[in-house]
């Protein structure tokens, strides 16, 4: 089946089974592995992407359901050469340590902070409880978030 | 795994609700079977569980209703709150008119899983998988909400009390579409309650959970819902509980008779997730913790 959809806002065309993951179209045939998969389940979130703006799991998404549909990767967030600002975020405030939960940890802020410029940490928390870490604990991750949001706010301070 | 079977499903989408039921329909006469996918929070996780395919064994179609407009959106006319069987969480828990008039719904949806699975589960998958630990049909419980379903035959409505007839059974015909659920609506500001037991986490589904609507009248309850996932084989809709309520003024209510009321009313299991005698236990404190903020003396 031919599916068109716009992936991090370019149009992209691929011919493949209507029910081939999206995570497996992504990081075979779409040639974008940023994304990662945990558990296949649902369960841990490492596969988030935005599907027109709303984090889901990719593991659960078909690549057929996305036809005429806008998905976002991590991919989307920075250029070839620099970190976005919330990537670079999570850099200076040791919100990525391994790495393996951290381009699903940017899609959910990202998807909050496109909703919500200037989230509670109780917000923070909500939006990234479908995103297991083994690593940092949250904190630093919720502090990573607040941060990135100040600084749209554009206030460094 | 059974995950490499996912691929040799062949997908459609269906022009409209009639060609669906129509596809649906021709299908079942065949002995074939037909999958309706929506948000695939729950089919596709049980894919990925089965044990490998025989090879003899054909594949159900697979038809993507996640984007069929007869069955999403929400609307609320003179007191009736219809909510499409495809509509998602996200959209459910942040539409006007289920904040205002339907809390508990928004409440529900906002407890149900993570983000990321509410930004695709649907009130249509929950009611069709009918797990007895269903979040979305306790709340619907709660309001004796009726289900809409449309078939070649036409369209009928399935009161709640008449839907749910044993352990994943139900009275809707294998070929059946869910279309939309439809509640009455309480008065604006009257009471409810939505209480997961015995989780913290997101994603995990509850040991018990606990739906409840009230509409009173001084000293009196004169509408009383209530649904309870995980304490039976199906949802349980408590209807000692209700009568108990409802027969008298609140005042007059004990903790005791409450609590055998509850206990008449549930027949939980032990499971991974809990014990009988936990549940036993948490049925009745959460069922007492919505009486006392009604004012009744429990
Ligand atoms: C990580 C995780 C956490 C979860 N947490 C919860 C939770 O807290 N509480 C809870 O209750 N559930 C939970 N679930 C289960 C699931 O998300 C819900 O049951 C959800 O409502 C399923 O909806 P869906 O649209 O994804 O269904 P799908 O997976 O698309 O479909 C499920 C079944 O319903 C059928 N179906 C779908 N739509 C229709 C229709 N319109 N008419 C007829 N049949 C139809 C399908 O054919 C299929 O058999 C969780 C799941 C995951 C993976
Ligand atoms: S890999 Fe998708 S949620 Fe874990
Ligand atoms: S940084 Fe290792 S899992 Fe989050």
């Amino acid at each position: 089946m031919k599916i068109t959809l716009t992936l991090n806002g370019r149009s992209r065309e691929v011919d493949l089974p209507p029910l081939v993951r999206l995570l497996d179209a992504l990081r075979g045939p779409l040639g974008l592995p940023g994304t990662k998969e945990g558990c296949g389940e649902g369960e841990c979130g490492s596969c988030t992407v935005l599907l027109d703006g709303e984090p889901v799991n990719a593991c659960l998404v078909s690549i057929g359901q996305c036809e005429g549909r806008a998905v976002t990767t991590v991919e989307g967030l920075s250029d070839a050469t620099h970190l976005g600002p919330l990537a670079r975020c999570f850099v200076d405030h040791g919100g990525a340590q391994c790495g393996i939960c951290t381009p699903g940890m940017l899609i959910s802020a990202e998807a909050l902070l496109a909703r919500r410029p200037d989230p509670s940490d109780e917000e923070i928390r909500e939006a990234i409880a479908g995103n297991l870490c083994r690593c940092t604990g949250y904190q630093r991750i919720v502090d990573s978030i607040r941060e990135a949001a100040r600084e749209r706010a554009g206030g460094a301070a | 795994m059974s995950l490499a079977d996912l691929p040799l499903h062949d997908m459609r989408r269906a022009a409209s609700l009639d060609a669906l039921c129509g596809l649906v329909a021709e299908r079942h006469a065949r002995g074939e079977a037909t999958v309706l996918l929506a948000g695939g929070t729950d089919w596709v996780v049980e894919q990925e569980l089965k044990p490998p395919r025989p090879d003899a064994d054909p594949l159900p179609l697979v038809v993507d209703v996640s984007r069929m407009a007869e069955l999403r959106g929400i609307t609320a006319t003179r007191g009736l709150l219809r909510i499409g069987a495809a509509t998602t969480y996200l959209e459910i828990r942040r539409h006007p008119a289920v904040i205002e008039r339907a809390p508990l719904l928004a409440a529900m949806a906002r407890e149900l899983g993570a983000i990321q699975i509410q930004a695709r589960g649907t009130l249509g998958g929950n009611l069709a998988t009918a797990s007895p630990a269903a979040d979305g049909v306790a709340a619907l419980a709660a309001y004796d909400a009726a289900i809409v379903v449309k078939s070649v035959r036409g369209e009928r409505r399935i009161p709640f009390s008449a839907l749910q007839t044993g352990y994943k059974q139900g009275s809707r015909a294998p070929d059946e579409v869910i279309v939309a659920v439809e509640l009455a609506l309480p008065p604006e500001g009257s009471p409810w309650l939505w209480r997961k037991v015995g989780t913290r986490r997101a994603q995990a589904i509850s040991k018990v959970a606990l739906a409840g609507i009230a509409v009173r009248s001084e000293d009196r309850v004169v509408r009383f819902g209530l649904g309870m996932a995980s304490v039976a084989p199906v949802t349980a809709t408590l209807l000692q509980t209700r009568a108990l309520v409802l027969s008298r003024p609140l005042s007059d209510i004990t903790a005791d008779a409450l609590d055998a009321a509850v206990l008449s009313d549930i027949a939980p299991i032990d499971d991974v997730r809990s014990t009988r005698e936990y549940r036993k236990h948490a049925a009745k404190a959460v069922v007492r913790g919505f009486l006392r903020d009604l004012g009744a003396p429990v």
